[in-house]
């Protein structure tokens, strides 16, 4: 693969195998800065454990993850400082739930990059005001409704002040009227250059917001393009069929 | 009145008039031994369950370290099984007499009463610890690392705080079988609640009487126990409510520079 100074991640050959079942074959594809990168495909066909393997919470079996260059795949190099600069946002938002929601975004910048604890908590609170949760700060996870959990998350994962940001699935375990204020959280982001990999459902935001659609099917990438590309002329058949289920796009 | 000739109660009465500071040091002795103890035994447990807990990977970690971590979890287990599969009477024998006699160690009864109650605690304690490691959400360790945590960091700030709290009740059966089980040290003469009744009622021939009050002492010492755990439990669990922070303030604050990007 080409050295290419913009290339914030290169995935090259990435294998993923729970026992014999090979889950992801082969994967290649590249993540430039500012990309803002939807990744879609129906349930079992690999998205969400590319997503795993990318911030290494899965081991990858096979294949190499380039980060500026460097392979951190490689067991010389560091697992968390890689971390703290490639975020992740969960499904299960995953929030700590012995503490605040302040304190759940002042520990990375606090404690993980070493900030001092004013830094951190401006850091932090900067990030609740965008995403709409500063008047939550004393609340605990478990007094929070779903999508303002989510949003915390998503906060949480901006105060690290990451080069990347990892969607998962954000959206898939809330109800309608939270699915907006997360997608709109996200537009924002998007707007405003974050680079970003999103595996997601939402067909219709993944049409807007994207740069470049990857879709995936049994573990392999079966077709990738722009946005325009995927959603308005797919050239496989297993795309068109897997769109042709979104009937409102 | 002599004390053949006395009731029941007469007996009871004239025995806490006697001997009340007897019975009153001998409960203070079982609460130390029990408190110090059940504390020392969390600090053993807790080390010993976060070993049992720390995952090894094949790939980064380099073969003597995974050879010494295998070697220290296999001791532990040793010391755990041993210590919960047999009587604390038999421990409390074999180590105040057995360690002066075959090794040379000579053991003041007090550091064996200590050391036997802690040591035994911290056996039952470690298993309490490493389940309340594993029961926490496997998600909560994900999002400790997805920001950069290790794993020493995301114990420390993340699930031990969480295992912590689940593990209270256990700490708390511990503490209060400690205060019942100490009861066997009168066997290495430590003047505890139960070496006191078997002195009084073994001079008076008021085995009944003595040991109702006994009983009286070590339930009150239990029911209080568990009603000051079930306080802390609610402490620990904070307000169900929260405080909205003020919008206004937090606003001009942090908006400015927000909006303005």
């Amino acid at each position: 693969m080409m050295k290419d100074e913009k290339n914030i991640l290169e995935v090259s050959h990435l294998v993923k195998s729970f026992g014999s079942h090979e889950v992801l074959k082969d994967i290649d594809f590249t993540v430039k800065k500012g990309d803002v990168i939807s990744i879609i495909g129906a349930s079992g066909s690999g998205k969400s454990t590319m997503l795993r393997c990318i911030n290494l919470l899965e081991t990858p079996t096979g294949g190499s993850i380039y980060y500026h260059g460097d392979d951190i795949t490689d067991p010389k190099m560091s697992v968390s400082t890689y971390r703290e600069k490639v975020g992740m946002v969960f499904q299960s938002f995953n929030l700590f739930n012995n503490l605040s929601v302040l304190d759940n975004c002042m520990i990375g910048p606090e404690k993980v990059a070493k900030k001092d604890k004013k830094t951190a908590k401006d850091l932090s609170m900067q990030f609740l005001v965008k995403v709409g949760m500063e008047q939550y700060i004393n609340a605990k996870p478990r007094q929070l409704s779903g999508g303002q959990k989510q949003r915390v998350a998503i906060a949480r994962a901006l105060a690290m002040e990451p080069e990347i940001l990892l969607f998962d699935e954000l959206t898939s375990a809330l109800d309608p009227q939270m699915v907006g204020e997360v997608l709109n959280v996200m537009s924002t982001l998007a707007e405003e250059g974050m680079t970003m990999l999103i595996v997601t459902h939402e067909m219709a935001f993944a049409r807007d917001i994207s740069s470049h659609v990857i879709f995936m099917a049994d573990g392999v990438i079966e077709e990738e393009g722009t946005s325009g590309q995927i959603f308005g002329n797919p050239q496989k058949e297993k795309t068109r069929e897997f769109l042709s289920r979104f009937r409102n796009l | 009145m002599s004390i053949s000739q006395m009731n029941f109660f007469q007996r009871i009465i004239y025995l806490l008039q006697t001997y009340w500071m007897s019975y009153l040091k001998g409960a203070g002795t079982t609460l130390v031994i029990a408190i110090i103890s059940t504390f020392i035994g969390c600090l053993i447990g807790f080390a010993v369950g976060i070993i049992q807990t720390i995952p090894v990977d094949k790939k980064r970690d380099s073969a003597p370290k995974r050879a010494l971590l295998k070697v220290v979890k296999i001791i532990l287990k040793a010391y755990v099984e041993i210590f919960r599969g047999t009587p604390m009477i038999v421990q409390a024998v074999f180590i105040y007499y057995g360690a002066a006699q075959v090794f040379n160690i000579q053991f003041g009864m007090w550091s064996a009463a200590f050391f036997v109650v802690s040591i035994n605690t911290g056996a039952y304690m470690a298993e309490s610890v490493r389940g309340g490691i594993i029961s926490v959400d496997p998600g909560q360790m994900e999002g400790a690392k997805a920001i950069g945590m290790t794993h020493f960091q995301a114990m420390l700030y993340v699930i031990i705080p969480q295992a912590f709290r689940n593990i209270i009740p256990q700490i708390g059966n511990n503490f209060i079988i400690n205060i019942k089980d100490t009861s066997v040290l009168s066997i290495i003469s430590i003047v505890d609640l139960f070496f006191v009744h078997k002195s009084v009622a073994g001079a008076l021939y008021t085995y009944f009487e003595s040991a109702t009050i006994v009983m009286v002492i070590y339930l009150i010492m239990t029911l209080v126990s568990s009603r000051l755990l079930l306080l802390w439990e609610k402490k620990l669990d904070g307000d169900e409510n929260f405080e909205l922070a003020d919008a206004m303030d937090v606003g001009t604050q942090f908006g400015q520079d927000i909006r303005g990007r």
